[in-house]
């Protein structure tokens, strides 16, 4: 208990907080992780009253945060789950089976629903919060199930961060795609908040032992409730059925958010897509035929209202159906461009002023995917923008389908004529297909973060790529695009200020680093004009120029260390604190640069 | 009857056979027996009723026919014994069975109540299937089968079955047991669990003895009845309704529970349970919420194919593994992949997750005012030093010529010549302007006495073979020089005016008329005059100041270069200051505990101690411009005596750990002190003890801080060999703080030794600035 009204201030211990809510260490953290709270850093007198002028470093929490927590029904819920987990292992212990059957099935459950609302009391505040969860869920989709970590977290994990790119991809909402070594960053601005999350490459995750995994587990949970609410909210705004139902044929395969079949509760566009139905029916016909597994998904589908999102599947289909099933991507399409401005009518459209209703980045293109690039990550960048997607794994899998029935029909053929792009990540291209364009899958990421369709020359295959650059920028002031002839320029002149330094006394009567930006061009300009021309003669010009402003800044300088001189302690102590955060940027900047020279001669 | 009514569902089975033996009387047709019998047989259980009551008949009922043909039969086949009267009879197996006679038992108690009963145990009555008899009685006789009824009764019995037919044979009897109608309902009733008699009413009206709503007749307590006793209670009614309601609003369902829901199934019941939580959003605003900081997006340096500079040199990479995970400024070092089929995984992935993590549960957060603001503002807006000219800006004029440092210099109030004192032990004269130097005195040669103290304690004296302090008298060309335990008053030979080198020997030797004259005067005189704070007895004061200083004629070959006093004191003086009259100069030993400070009086030749006590380590001693008053600056402070109340006035605490110097302003209100620990104070009196402002600009110990006389400027020296020139704007206004505004710093003096910048003099007239330099140079500071 908190007892001492004497130190009633507005902060408590961690060990007065875990003593007032009578729970075990534990359950506080599992609830302090639940209900976001945290503990409060303290300064001064607060800090003395709350230790009781002890010095060791402690946890205080805001006293109403914990009252809060005091009431919080979960809390409740815990210690009923304390007495329900003594109970089982008696009766376990006991080999009372039964008994212990019947103490599980009526374990205490609880929902969270109630802190989601609490600790987000607007939808935008969930969104702003959503870069932690996201980034958890993706980590935990790509986790190896062991014995902390169930198979059903992952598989729920992986499903939830699906949905998500399934529903960015639909509504078209990607703004950044950045690969680096950790994984690939996203940002999307859904409801004008920018998210941004990573997901880690495809590989084993690496499981260090030291990891408290009921810590990241009680997250995990909290975050995946939100992602269910959120995702909920987002589909059923954008007239989706949510949880959306799942084309298993595609799942059990390459899997992705192709598998994701995001239909529509509107009526109107009920009525329509009779026709898609009847193609669909008739590709996984074909396919029936082909595999066990299609007859699954077969049965499942063939309502209408659905569209699915990824026409990656359209590869699937047979030649002789060709026309009709051309006709029907178009539809399909339309519809889902129709479905768009739809969803555009409630808010999203002065988010996209740059592309119209109708137009995206890769709009009109199909990209073929050669089975060596990640394909989650591509079909999400390109479906994002509006392209379409055939992807060789893909076929791969159909066709080794078809080899094991051994099918009656023919081999799968796929009508490839509407390929545009071929992405490719091999050293070398063999037997390119005349009319297709070969770009290595950084083009698509750069041309993202750019927003516009660069030119393919330099990430063909096999070339040396051009640097991938954050679209965030550099960490300090750096900018590694800048133009090279100010740099050249710039780095000069550190030299020769350099030298001053050196010698003091003399009085120089060279170029100056800040030089007025019309002199600079002027200079530029008298560079190429006649390049020819020797430097000789322009430098004295150019020192001519450049002499008085010299003498100004110096004379500046030193007005302006003497003035120093009269500034108070506190005051000097802030000023060299953040001058010399500038001047570390600066010198960073400059090394980079330095370095930047070196590399080019 | 009442204890029978309470619990009449427990007993029900127990009752019922009461009500048999109390109402058996009503059985008429089991009333063959003897009456008398049955009334008194109150305990006997069913079975034994029944027995005895079938028994009776079975006697009665022998046929009398089939007995005569058993006894013939048995007659044929008699033997008698005559004594004994046993008779032998053969039996079923053929033997001879004796028949004994029948024996008197004589019994003497009543038998009467004897029953007629086949005494046959737990033997079934098929054991005697294949005999004529069905048991023995009492006596040991056979009790006799009943005779069978004939094939005609039998075949009309199978044809209509009488009344009360069970099927069963009386175990007593061996006749066909038939029940009357009454007792197959008795039966019947016991096997439906129903009270046997049908008479009994089961509910009667109950007697309410206790919770009787009239009062009772006798009453147990006098207590008034409770209310609850006929009031319904409305707990139960409210239990009720949250039932109902529960019910009702389906929160209650009254299937039951669905066994199958697994932990597996819980994530299907939580989508189906999906609804919108923002359905009626409401900002709550949280003050003392902070959001978790979002992690830093990626930069260019983690591309999997950065630009090449990112990438880390060897040393980089050195350094990086050098320092500590948590100082590192990136947690990855850049790499270039050339591909992306090339990027492997990351291994870190799951521990930095881990790690934000613990920091959106246990990293405390505070919301940290972001210091975003243009450092150049942080610098006090003062006024250009253009605006404030003039001050010395360059050095115009070097004054070489001594060897080793220059310790002291001064200026003449003409401003026309500078003189100087080195560790040489040389004074010299300069004129301002071009530097030459005019006059040179090498006081270390010259005098006799210095050097005959010097050789006598040579090895103390080692720092007395420097010019500590030269100083010009205010108003006339006279100089008075420090060195060692000494103070000599010169007048240097190099001025073109003899009237004015005269007029300041006469200043000085006017006071030997009246030294030798009045020497008893002196000491009333000086109390009047001057503070000897300490004056006890006049005999002792006048030993005690002759003790301080003597004031001598100089040896002839001084006297001839211009000098016409020596002051011998017991220690060795520091500093010399003159008063601005140009009568008193003081002097500072520091090492002569209370006769630190000396006054001396040059009309008088005169010196008087005004300190009875040390006031510890003296740095240095000034006159007031104008007023009476003493300033004295010891290590930590600076204390204001008034010479005229004989008080000390204040004590400035300058909050440094040893002064150097200090200045007082030409109008006497503002005090600057140097210290070593590098600060420049500057006291307002009317203020405060503590500074008003305390600079800190100096990298080394600051050695000296002069006002200047005229102009708002003044200036500190230090071992950085710099001088910084500050304008000082003092108002006349006591409310507005003095402006202080940093106007140049100058450098040139060259560090050596340590020692850069030792003393700084200021022209009386001009923003001229004079400099003794550590590296033997004095110089001159022009506008």
């Amino acid at each position: 208990m908190v007892k001492k009204r004497a130190s009633k201030g507005g902060y408590v211990t961690r060990t007065q907080a875990v003593r007032y809510l009578q729970v075990s260490l534990a359950d506080f953290r599992r609830l302090c992780i639940l209900k976001g709270i945290y503990p409060r850093d303290l300064t001064g007198k607060t800090k003395k009253k709350v230790q009781k002028g002890s010095t060791k470093p402690i946890t205080a929490y805001y006293r109403k945060d914990i009252q809060y927590l005091a009431h919080e029904p979960i809390l409740n819920k815990f210690r009923e789950h304390k007495i329900f987990a003594r109970k089982l292992s008696r009766a376990i212990g006991r080999g009372d089976l039964d008994n212990a059957k019947r103490i599980d099935r009526n374990r205490p459950r609880y929902t969270l629903d109630h802190i989601i609302k609490e600790r987000y009391p607007t939808f935008v505040d969930a969104l702003g919060d959503l870069d932690d969860a996201l980034s958890t869920l993706f980590l935990f989709a790509m986790m190896p199930a062991n014995d902390k970590v169930t198979n059903r977290v992952t598989a729920d994990a992986e499903r939830l961060t699906t949905e998500w790119m399934a529903y960015i991809a639909r509504e078209h909402l990607l703004k950044k795609v950045f690969v680096s070594i950790k994984g690939v960053y996203y940002q999307a601005t859904v409801k004008g908040q920018d998210i941004t999350w990573v997901v880690p490459h495809k590989f084993p995750q690496n499981v260090p032992s030291d990891i408290d995994f009921r810590i990241m587990l009680t997250f995990l949970e909290f975050y995946t409730t939100l992602t269910h609410f959120v995702l909920y909210k987002l589909y059923t705004e954008a007239n989706l059925i949510y949880p959306p139902s799942i084309n298993l044929k595609r799942e059990n395969g390459v899997g992705g958010i192709g598998s994701f079949i995001l239909q529509s509760s509107k009526s109107d566009v009920l009525s329509k897509p009779s026709k898609i139905s009847e193609s669909e029916s008739n590709s996984n016909l074909n396919s029936k035929s082909n595999s066990k597994s299609n007859s699954k998904s077969n049965s499942k589908p063939g309502k209408s209202g659905k569209i699915e999102i990824s026409k990656a599947l359209a590869a699937d289909k047979n030649q002789a159906e060709d026309s009709t099933n051309e006709s029907d991507e178009e539809s399909e399409e339309e519809t889902n461009l129709d479905e768009f401005s739809a969803a555009a009518e409630g808010g999203d459209l002065l988010l996209q002023p740059k592309f119209g209703d109708e137009e995206h980045l890769f709009s009109g293109m199909t990209f073929f995917v050669g089975r060596e690039v990640p394909l989650d990550l591509v079909e999400f960048v390109v479906l994002s923008q509006g392209g379409s997607v055939i992807s060789e794994s893909a076929l791969d899998e159909l066709i080794d389908n078809e080899d094991e029935n051994v099918s009656n029909h023919a081999k799968v053929e796929v009508d490839l004529s509407k390929v545009t792009h071929q992405i490719c990540d091999r050293p070398a291209l063999r037997n390119a297909v005349v009319g297709r364009i070969y770009v290595q899958p950084q083009w698509l990421f750069d041309s993202v973060n750019s927003s516009k369709v660069l030119d393919h020359s330099a990430y063909a295959p096999g070339e040396s790529l051009p640097p991938h650059l954050s679209p965030w920028g550099d960490r300090g002031v750096y900018n590694p695009e800048e133009d090279e002839e100010d740099e050249d320029v710039e780095v000069a002149e550190d030299d020769e200020e350099e030298v001053e330094d050196v010698a003091e006394d003399v009085v120089e009567a060279e170029d100056l680093a800040d030089e007025a930006e019309a002199e600079a061009e002027a200079e530029a300009e008298a560079e190429t004009k006649s390049k020819n021309k020797s430097k000789s003669q322009t430098k004295p010009k150019k020192n001519a120029q450049k002499e008085k402003p010299k003498q100004l800044k110096r004379k500046s300088d030193e007005e302006k260390e003497l003035r120093k001189t009269m500034m108070s302690k506190k005051q000097r102590v802030l000023y060299d604190k953040i001058q010399g955060g500038i001047d570390k940027e600066e010198e960073r900047k400059n090394t980079l640069r330095k370095k930047r020279q070196q590399l080019k001669n | 009857m009442a204890t029978k009514k309470r619990n009449f569902s427990e007993t029900e089975g127990t009752n019922a056979s009461r009500d048999v033996e109390s109402d058996s009387e009503e059985f008429p047709s089991l009333n063959i027996s003897d009456d008398s019998e049955v009334e008194g047989e109150q305990n006997a259980d069913d079975v034994s009723d029944a027995e005895s009551i079938a028994s009776v008949p079975s006697l009665e009922g022998v046929n009398s026919s089939d007995l005569e043909e058993l006894s013939s039969d048995n007659e044929s086949l008699k033997l008698t014994d005559e004594d004994d009267n046993i008779e032998y009879v053969r039996g079923a197996d053929g033997k001879l069975r004796p028949i004994y006679p029948e024996i008197e038992p004589y019994y003497s108690s009543d038998d009467s109540d004897r029953e007629d009963v086949n005494p046959i145990g737990n033997i079934p009555i098929t054991a005697y299937d294949k005999f004529p008899h069905i048991g023995y009685n009492i006596d040991g006789k056979r009790i006799m089968r009943p005779a069978t009824k004939s094939a005609i009764d039998a075949m009309l019995e199978s044809i209509e079955l009488p009344k009360g037919w069970t099927g069963l044979v009386d175990k007593n009897t061996g006749e066909n047991l038939n029940l009357s109608k009454e007792e197959m309902d008795l039966i019947e009733r016991v096997q439906k669990g129903m009270l046997p008699n049908d008479n009994i009413n089961p509910f009667e009206d109950q007697l309410e003895w206790f919770s009787n709503t009239n009062p009772e007749i006798m009453p147990l307590s006098s207590r008034n009845e409770p209310k609850r006793r006929f009031v319904q209670s409305k707990h139960e009614a409210k239990q009720v309704m949250k039932l109902v309601r529960a019910i009702r609003e389906g929160k209650l369902s009254l299937k039951p529970k669905d066994d199958t829901i697994d932990d597996d199934d819980r994530q299907m019941m939580l989508s189906k349970k999906l609804y919108d939580v923002w359905e009626k959003e409401e900002a709550v605003v949280n003050r003392m919420h902070l959001q978790a900081p979002k992690l830093p997006p990626p930069t260019h340096e983690e591309s999997y194919n950065p630009p090449k500079e990112y990438l880390f040199t060897e040393e980089e990479k050195a350094k990086w593994e050098a320092t500590d995970p948590e100082d590192r400024e990136t947690n990855f070092i850049p790499q270039a992949f050339g591909a992306l089929r090339k990027v492997p995984g990351y291994a870190n992935a799951l521990r930095e997750r881990f790690e934000r993590c613990l920091d959106l549960y246990l990293a405390p957060r505070a919301r940290n005012k972001r210091v975003n603001i243009d450092p150049d503002s942080l610098i006090p807006d003062l006024p250009s030093p253009d605006e404030l000219r003039p001050f010395p800006i360059r050095c115009s004029t070097t004054y070489i010529g001594h060897e080793g440092r220059v310790r002291t210099l001064s200026i003449d109030s003409t401003g026309e010549y500078l003189a100087t004192g080195g560790e040489d032990g040389t004074v010299r004269v300069w004129d301002v302007l071009t530097g030459r130097e005019l006059w040179k005195l090498d006081l270390l040669k010259e005098d006799t006495y210095l050097s005959e103290q010097a050789s006598l304690e040579s090895a103390n004296h080692n720092s007395t073979d420097h010019i500590d302090q030269v100083q010009w008298h205010p108003k006339t060309l006279l100089l008075t020089v420090a060195a060692g335990d000494n103070i000599y008053l010169l007048v240097p030979s190099v001025l073109q005016s003899i009237e004015v080198e005269n007029e300041a020997h006469d200043m000085i030797e006017k006071g030997w008329t009246y030294h030798a004259a009045n020497l008893k005067n002196i000491e009333s005189k000086v109390n009047v005059d001057d503070a000897n704070l300490d004056e006890d007895n006049e005999d002792e004061a006048k030993a005690k100041r002759k003790q301080y200083a003597e004031w001598t004629k100089p040896p002839a070959r001084l006297l001839s270069k211009g000098c016409n006093i020596v002051i011998r004191c017991t220690k060795r003086v520091k500093h010399v200051n003159w008063h601005s009259r140009g009568d008193y100069f003081v002097s500072t030993q520091p090492d002569g505990q209370n006769a630190s400070v000396l006054v001396h009086q040059l009309s008088k030749h005169s010196t008087q101690c005004p300190f009875k006590k040390s006031k510890g380590l003296i740095q240095n001693a000034k006159f007031h411009p104008y007023k009476p008053h003493l300033y004295v600056a010891s290590q930590r402070y600076v204390r204001i005596y008034n010479l005229a109340n004989q008080s000390l006035l204040k004590k400035l605490l300058p909050g440094v750990k040893w002064l150097s110097n200090f200045d007082i302003h030409p109008q006497g209100d503002n005090v600057i002190t140097s210290s070593y620990d590098l600060r420049v104070t500057w006291h307002d009196l009317e203020l405060s003890d503590r500074p008003y402002k305390t600079l800190r600009y100096h990298d080394r110990a600051v050695r000296d801080v002069k006002f200047h006389p005229k102009l708002p400027l003044f200036c500190s020296g230090s071992d950085d060999g710099t001088v910084n020139v500050l304008h000082d704007t003092v108002y006349d206004d006591t409310l507005k703080n003095p402006l202080l505004v940093p106007l140049k710093i100058l450098k040139g003096h060259k560090i050596t030794g340590g020692l850069g910048v030792i003393e700084v003099a200021w022209h009386p007239r001009e923003a001229w600035l004079f400099t003794a330099g550590g590296d033997g140079t004095a110089r001159l500071w022009t506008t």
